[in-house]
């Protein structure tokens, strides 16, 4: 029996009690808002994260001493190469560069743009980089953050570096990478590999790590046992413990977000409850009315079913919009840095849009099963009692 | 069409029992008046309760055109109710935040009418209940005989044979109290059965009425009065 007439009723009770309603929609809205723009800025960055380690070379080796880094010999890229199954490999010089006077840090990334690898990774970074000029000049490619901060200290053009030596070393800034790697490149510095080495101090024949691939997944515990045998102070690390590792750091911080998330919905939720079981309240005698005036308990669950759906679709098509907006359109103000940690400097991330399937119907069942058991339970606990005691 | 047997009704509290009704046998015929007079307590409200099905005997039966309400399913409580019943409440129970002619089409929504159709059947109600000039007005908006008539329409809307009426007068002044009175010899004239528990001295002399039963203590008194 869902005729016209029914939803007509349907219509007139939720526009003739709008201000009933509307508290709920507002308070709806604001839980499932705060809710999607954790899940959306959650699963953003886990999607950002999947994309740069897929760049990132499978294993890193560097030189560990006292549980420290260590400069690693430039001469385990050789050994790396002597060992079947072993691709791509590929030193790496990187390092923080701190601006003392502002106690502020860069990230020197030094590149070797003649490697195959390197060059396509760049490539995918920023599109129409002139390398040859590049090359001939000493030159950086630096991150947003970097770019503004400099330029806030009047360094427009180029910057001098302090080497470890005590020497001046001026680079001039090729060019700003584009704002959808701020992610990861916001106070990021690439230049040649053997530029970085001078300003980082590393020797001509040592690096931070060594990168390396292993195609053949199979193969990946063997190369590693391997590998490990090398050296006594040898440490590897593959991707997918790095990834983990991030993973584990963004769902720990999601986590806290949801307990607290659960404790506001659990607060709300026994208040809706509350409000229908309330031996006078209005819902109750509307309930025992219902009844008298010949509804039975079946439609009185149904109108109070639809009321509740066509509630919580309102509420949750308008959280979820207005997360998106908040998340991947203004780049979540305020909940960025609680996600993110403080930064190191300004940055205008932008959260790349990912709309997963199983995100939004995460979002829907975790909000709508409570909201409408905390409607429908007391509603047929009313509509089972006689209609004059519901009327009381 | 009512039928009252061995009917009891008993309230527990704290292991303290009440008998509100006690051994009511009554027999309504189609087309009878019947008043149920007698002071606060004395059982008429919850009787007439009983009727519409709204609360459940103790023990005994109801029949309703041969159907024990008390006893049916919900599904076809409920059905009984919405065909055969029109309750009209003291304090009228109507829905504040909607209109007339929203508060009198509720007892059809369930029917499967659909709206064209439950529209027709209320214009007809609030033309017999001479409410249609405020059909749009809110309930929250009336007064106290307004709200009565519209009462009577939702009533009367899906055409039930037995109205039940509930100390009609209590909220009323003496003109809406005879207003009333009026609708209610129409609604005799047109065959319905009619019920009505009250107190009020004015329902002691109507013409239409067949018969006054005083109720004392949750009981009829002897020596019931009968109209001529």
């Amino acid at each position: 029996m869902l005729n016209n007439a029914f939803f007509h009723f349907l219509t007139l009770q939720l526009f003739k009690e709008r201000s009933k309603h509307i508290g709920i929609i507002i308070i709806s809205v604001l839980i499932l808002f705060l809710l999607s723009s954790v899940l959306f800025i959650s699963s953003s960055l886990r999607h950002s994260l999947n994309e740069t380690l897929q760049v990132q070379p499978d294993f890193v080796i560097s030189k560990v001493q006292g549980g420290e880094n260590r400069a690693t010999p430039l001469t385990w890229s050789n050994e790396l190469l002597n060992i079947y199954g072993i691709t791509h490999v590929s030193p790496r010089v990187y390092g923080r560069y701190f601006f003392k006077s502002k106690a502020k840090s860069f990230l020197i990334v030094g590149v070797d743009f003649l490697d195959e690898q390197a060059h396509k990774n760049l490539q995918k970074l920023i599109e129409n980089i002139d390398i040859k000029t590049f090359l001939t000049q000493n030159s950086m490619l630096v991150g947003e953050g970097v770019k503004e901060y400099l330029a806030h200290n009047f360094y427009d053009k180029s910057y001098n570096f302090l080497t470890p030596k005590g020497e001046f070393k001026t680079v001039k800034i090729f060019q700003t990478l584009p704002t959808k790697t701020n992610l990861i490149g916001n106070d990021m510095m690439i230049m040649p590999m053997d530029l970085a080495r001078e300003i980082l101090g590393y020797g001509e024949d040592e690096v931070t790590d060594i990168g390396f691939n292993v195609p053949n997944p199979d193969e990946w515990t063997m190369i590693n046992d391997k590998v490990s045998a090398l050296h006594y102070d040898v440490r590897v690390v593959n991707k997918k413990e790095v990834q983990q590792s991030y993973e584990h750091l963004y769902n720990y911080k999601g986590g806290v977000f949801l307990m607290l998330f659960l404790i506001l919905l659990s607060t709300f939720m026994l208040i809706l409850y509350q409000r229908y079981s309330m031996v006078h309240s209005n819902e109750r005698r509307h309930i025992g009315l219902l009844r008298a005036l010949g509804w039975s308990i079946h439609d009185v669950l149904k109108l109070k079913l639809l009321e509740t759906l066509s509630i919580v679709f309102i509420s949750f098509i308008l959280g979820v919009v207005t997360a998106y907006i908040y998340v991947f359109i203004f780049s979540a103000p305020l909940l960025k840095e609680l996600f993110l940690g403080g930064q190191n400097l300004t940055s205008t991330i932008k959260f790349t849009p990912v709309l997963d399937f199983s995100v939004l119907s995460s979002i829907f069942f975790i909000y709508a099963l409570p909201f409408i058991s905390a409607v429908l339970i007391p509603v047929w606990r009313v509509a089972i009692t006689d209609p004059k005691e519901a009327m009381l | 069409m009512i039928q009252i047997e061995n009917l009891y009704k008993t309230f527990q509290h704290e292991n303290t029992s009440t008998t509100v009704l006690n051994n009511i046998n009554l027999h309504i015929q189609q087309g009878e008046c019947i008043i149920l007079k007698g002071v606060s307590g004395s059982g008429k409200t919850t009787l007439l309760s009983m009727m519409a099905g709204l609360d459940k005997p103790s023990s005994g039966k109801i029949l309703i055109e041969g159907e024990p309400i008390s006893k049916l399913p919900d599904l076809f409580a409920s059905q009984l109710r919405a065909k055969k019943i029109g309750m009209i409440f003291q304090h009228f129970n109507l829905f504040d935040h909607l209109s007339v002619r929203e508060n009198v089409m509720i007892p059809l929504i369930p029917s499967g009418l659909n709206i064209n159709e439950i529209n027709q059947k209320v214009t007809q109600s609030l033309n017999l209940a001479n409410i249609s000039h405020k059909k749009e007005a809110l309930a929250s908006h009336l007064s106290g005989g307004e709200k009565q008539r519209t009462a009577i329409a939702r009533a009367l809307v899906a055409n039930p044979n037995i109205i039940l009426c509930d100390e009609p007068t209590a909220n009323l002044d003496r003109t809406n109290s005879l207003l009333f009175i009026e609708i209610l010899k129409e609604l005799h004239n047109l065959g319905k059965t009619i019920v009505v528990a009250t107190h009020d001295p004015l329902f002691d002399n109507v013409s239409f009425s067949n018969t006054i039963i005083p109720m004392q203590e949750g009981t009829i008194v002897e020596g019931t009065v009968v109209n001529e």
